[in-house]
């Protein structure tokens, strides 16, 4: 940090004057603090439009809670996307292990473990398939996965035997710490408070640091250290105050937490490991990523795996919401995943899918979705909602991205 | 190519110019490319613009063809000025990229922009609309059947249909920008064959062309482009090979950045034995520690290839290619914008992707010290500007191809196989690049630099090689090399 010297001086490319807006505009600051804004201006329009109804915390955090698995089959999405493919067999994969996951259980009586394992082991085999044929094969992504997903969502149907699958009074249930009451799958299982404080406080402390490092050169140390400390006391004091913070932690679910960690293993792999940076290297551009030496077929594979994986547990997180299993159970949740994976190239990221915006673009979409309900506007419309909100947000960041050349 | 070309002077009325540029000039920021071009061609010319590489033939092109506005200056045709020459009946572009659809037969590429010719309400004539593809064919002399599908004709049938298909339109001046470059001798000698007899018809003709030979055997007047400016604009009477050679090597000194030293060169580390790939080979070179070997030959001619094998990229189909020891290679790619980078992720990330593994402690990367070391390495190869995190679609040539090189230096390599590494990049990044190589190589690294560049050979190469029609000649230095092993390759 302590070599960077001020603005280069000898730019070959850029004497033109630029508009004061133009600069401002082009700038990745602006870039990143643009949807979250966005986000927010939703939140106080949707309050000052529909009053109590919106701003209420445990409604909010319900709505989280019940997306869950929407959110977790974004993050699916979000790994193949990364590399530059498609996974269109997702929802049919979480419908899937959400029959297995109920079925295995209550009608063939296995030990609930071995029932999650198999899960995760169909999410896997099923990543291994898309892989290998848009790898190996070559088929094209959206075809291959369009078929495999077809054939997902017929198996789920042969096992269900084309009915809900329901526990029955007489035989086995579902473990009590996975669903029904004061379950993983109940909102009103709520996960121990200090642990929330814990990871906000670590969560806090690390967007410190990175903000103390953000200096731009035009700040001298000890004035960025002023404004950093004054952004902080800022944002702890609003977040005492207006967002109510401490009651937002009452109300997090075990559910919610679950998704937490999985998003904090995602991110931890798509952002500080090779195996995340090699994706993001081939999604950008396959042939430079070949060329530099990445192993592209093999993490390609290992991609559709991990979205595999992914979508298993969307399916298992759903059976243990739901207690049952109903035909096409995830199905219609593909839209949205694709939605939340989409918005986050808008919300804190230059035009990369990214895991945090993904979970905050899929609250985003649920809470829009909430909001117009509680206005009055019948909840039928939420799919016409879905798509324009995501053409919306997408246009936006495309007419606001600064122009190459 | 036959000798007829010269008796064929233009017996066309002298009158006025088809195509006037006058005073035309075009900066890219700091970077002046044109300094003023003049130059006017009258209907029945061929003439012949030649150039080192840089010089601002590709600008001059683009901006006639309206992608780049000029600074000043102004375009005429038939003495009327004209904002450009794009989307104009009476102006045909030839671009290596011909802009045929390959899946369509020769008739269907025809009739593509022409008025429809309708049997009856919306059903084409297909009769009618084969019989003016003959027509059309048979201006440029290809005799072939307009039903055949495009994507099955040889190179150069393809640039003949798309002269055929600028004539059609009603060209009367035909710009053909390096068409010939990927063509093989009997289809370049046809292309040629017809672009006289087309301007014995009255047709006014530029030819880009790097090759010496064709340009001397084609055109009737031939001009010179250096560092943006005419040097030469004479009639291709007064000119024979020499002359034509000695004016396009003139250019301004460059650094040469060669050792000294003959001794420091060391042990092999890359051997090609006999390599074969399609039409290419059989290719025999050592590499050793400490040298800088450079390659040049013309596009098409299996130039790339040797650099692809030589990274390791594409698979002998005969021969060996023995790496020594421990020994690993970088490769430089030669299209940049394709396959050089990653325009959506950061000059670190750019940087970094071929070494993760030296960031990376018990399975995780230390973003820290990468973005630390990142850093260290801007300030070696010099990008601007010099921040990690700044977006590599938004640097801009030269400082990609310096990202580029920061890439292959953070690897362990020894071997260094650099394909077009100064292509498009300006007069003082390339010193800058020169300077890298120099000191790859006084660290003890072999460095292969394949490139269609000549310059890049005088400036840092300590053998050369030339080659040609897939087989590559012995390497010796550069001084080594008769000047007419080289003309075609200027």
């Amino acid at each position: 940090m302590n070599t960077v010297v001020s603005a280069p001086t000898e730019t070959p490319e850029a004497p033109r004057q630029r508009s004061r807006l133009a600069t401002l505009r082009d700038s990745p600051t602006f870039e990143r603090c643009l949807s979250p804004f966005a986000f927010l201006l939703i939140f106080c329009g949707y309050a000052l439009w529909t009053g109590d109804t919106f701003v209420s915390i445990p409604g909010r955090t319900l709505d989280i809670h019940l997306s869950v698995p929407i959110l977790v089959l974004g993050l699916s999405v979000l790994v193949t996307l990364a590399c530059g493919e498609f996974d269109l067999s997702i929802g049919s994969m979480a419908t899937l292990t959400t029959f297995f996951a109920v079925g295995l259980r209550v009608e063939s009586g296995w030990s609930f473990w071995l029932v999650l394992a198999v899960c995760i082991a169909m999410g896997i085999v099923g990543g291994l398939v898309n892989g290998w044929l848009v790898v190996k094969v070559r088929v094209n992504a959206f075809i291959a996965t369009l078929g495999t997903g077809g054939v997902m969502l017929g198996l789920s149907n042969v096992y269900g035997g084309g009915t809900t699958i329901n526990p029955s009074p007489d035989g086995p249930q579902l473990p009590g710490w996975f669903s029904g009451q004061n379950s993983l799958g109940d909102f009103a299982a709520k996960a121990p408070s200090w642990l929330v404080w814990i990871s906000l406080a670590a969560i806090g402390a690390w967007i410190a640091v990175a903000l103390v490092r953000a200096r731009p050169a035009r700040f001298s140390q000890q004035t960025w250290y002023a404004i950093a400390a004054g952004i902080c006391v800022v944002a702890v004091v609003v977040l005492f105050t207006f967002v109510d913070i401490t009651e937002w932690v009452d109300q997090m679910s075990w559910l919610i937490a679950v998704l937490a960690i999985l998003a904090a293993i995602c991110w931890v792999l798509m952002n500080l490991t090779t195996f995340g940076r090699h994706l993001y290297a081939t999604g950008s551009n396959a042939d430079a990523a070949r060329l530099a030496g990445v192993p592209v077929s093999r993490q390609t594979i290992k991609a559709f795996v991990l979205g595999g994986v992914l979508a298993a547990i969307s399916g298992i997180l759903l059976a243990s919401s739901q207690g049952s299993a109903a035909q096409g159970a995830a199905t219609g949740y593909l839209l949205p995943a694709f939605a939340a994976a989409f918005l986050s190239t808008v919300i804190f990221s230059r035009g990369q899918f990214r895991v945090w915006g993904t979970i905050f673009g899929g609250i985003f979409l649920v809470w829009v979705n909430q909001g117009l309900a509680g206005a009055g506007v019948p909840f039928t419309w939420s799919q016409v909602i879905n798509g324009a909100v995501l053409i919306l947000a997408v246009s936006m960041a495309t007419v606001l991205r600064p122009r190459k050349n | 190519m036959t000798d007829t070309a010269q008796t064929d002077q233009p017996q066309q009325s002298p009158g006025s110019a088809a195509l006037e540029i006058v005073e035309l000039k075009k900066s890219f920021g700091a970077n002046r490319v044109l300094h003023g071009v003049s130059l006017s061609i009258r209907a029945g010319e061929l003439v012949g613009l030649m150039g080192p590489n840089g010089a601002g033939k590709s600008t001059l092109v683009k901006i006639l063809d309206g992608v780049y506005a000029a600074d000043s200056g102004e375009i005429r045709i038939a003495g009327e000025r004209v904002a450009s020459l794009a989307d104009r009946a009476d102006v045909g572009f030839i671009h290596q990229d011909l802009g045929l659809i390959d899946t369509f037969s020769v008739a269907e590429n025809l009739r593509l922009g022409e008025p429809k010719v309708r049997l009856a309400g919306p059903i084409l004539a297909h009769s009618r609309e084969r019989e003016l593809a003959k027509e059309a064919l048979d201006r440029v002399s290809l005799d072939l059947d307009p039903r055949t599908i495009v994507g099955e004709l040889s190179p150069g049938e393809k640039t003949l249909v798309g002269i055929a298909r600028a004539l059609q339109h009603g060209a009367q001046i035909l710009i053909i920008d390096e068409a010939t470059s990927t063509l093989s001798p009997r289809d370049a000698g046809r292309l040629l064959d017809t672009l006289r007899t087309l301007t014995n018809e009255g047709a006014a003709v530029v030819m880009i062309s790097h090759k010496l030979s064709e340009i001397l055997d084609a055109t009737n007047r031939i001009v010179v482009l250096i560092d943006g400016e005419i040097t030469t604009d004479e009639p291709r009477a007064g000119l024979n090979l020499s002359d034509l050679a000695q004016r396009l090597l003139q250019q301004d000194e460059v650094a040469t950045e060669k050792s000294g030293r003959e001794s420091a060169v060391g042990a092999a580390l890359l051997t090609l034995e006999g390599v074969r790939s399609g039409q290419c080979g059989p290719l025999d070179l050592d590499l050793h520690s400490g040298e800088v070997i450079g390659v040049t030959g013309l596009a098409g001619s299996g130039l790339h290839d040797l650099a692809y094998l030589a990274a390791g990229v594409l698979e002998p189909e005969a021969g060996r290619v023995v790496l020594a020891d421990r020994t690993q290679r970088s490769f430089v790619p030669p299209h940049r914008e394709t396959q050089g980078g990653f325009s959506l992720l950061s000059v670190r990330e750019n940087m970094t992707i071929s070494a993760l593994s030296r960031w990376r402690e018990k399975g995780l990367l230390r973003l820290g010290k990468e973005g630390r070391d990142a850093l260290g390495m801007i300030d070696r190869v010099a990008v601007a500007p010099p921040d990690p995190n700044y977006l590599f679609g938004a640097l801009s040539g030269g400082n990609k191809q310096k990202v580029i090189f920061g890439r292959v230096m953070f690897t362990d390599a020894k071997v260094f196989v650099l394909c077009e590494p100064t292509r498009g990049v300006d007069v003082k990044t390339r010193r800058e690049l020169y300077g890298i190589i120099a000191r790859l190589r006084d660290e003890g690294a072999g460095v292969l630099v394949v490139t269609s560049d000549v310059e890049d050979l005088s400036a840092v190469c300590d053998r050369v090689g030339v080659i040609r029609g897939g087989q590559l000649g012995s390497l010796r230095p550069l001084e080594a090399i008769q000047p007419s092993e080289l003309e075609e390759l200027v």
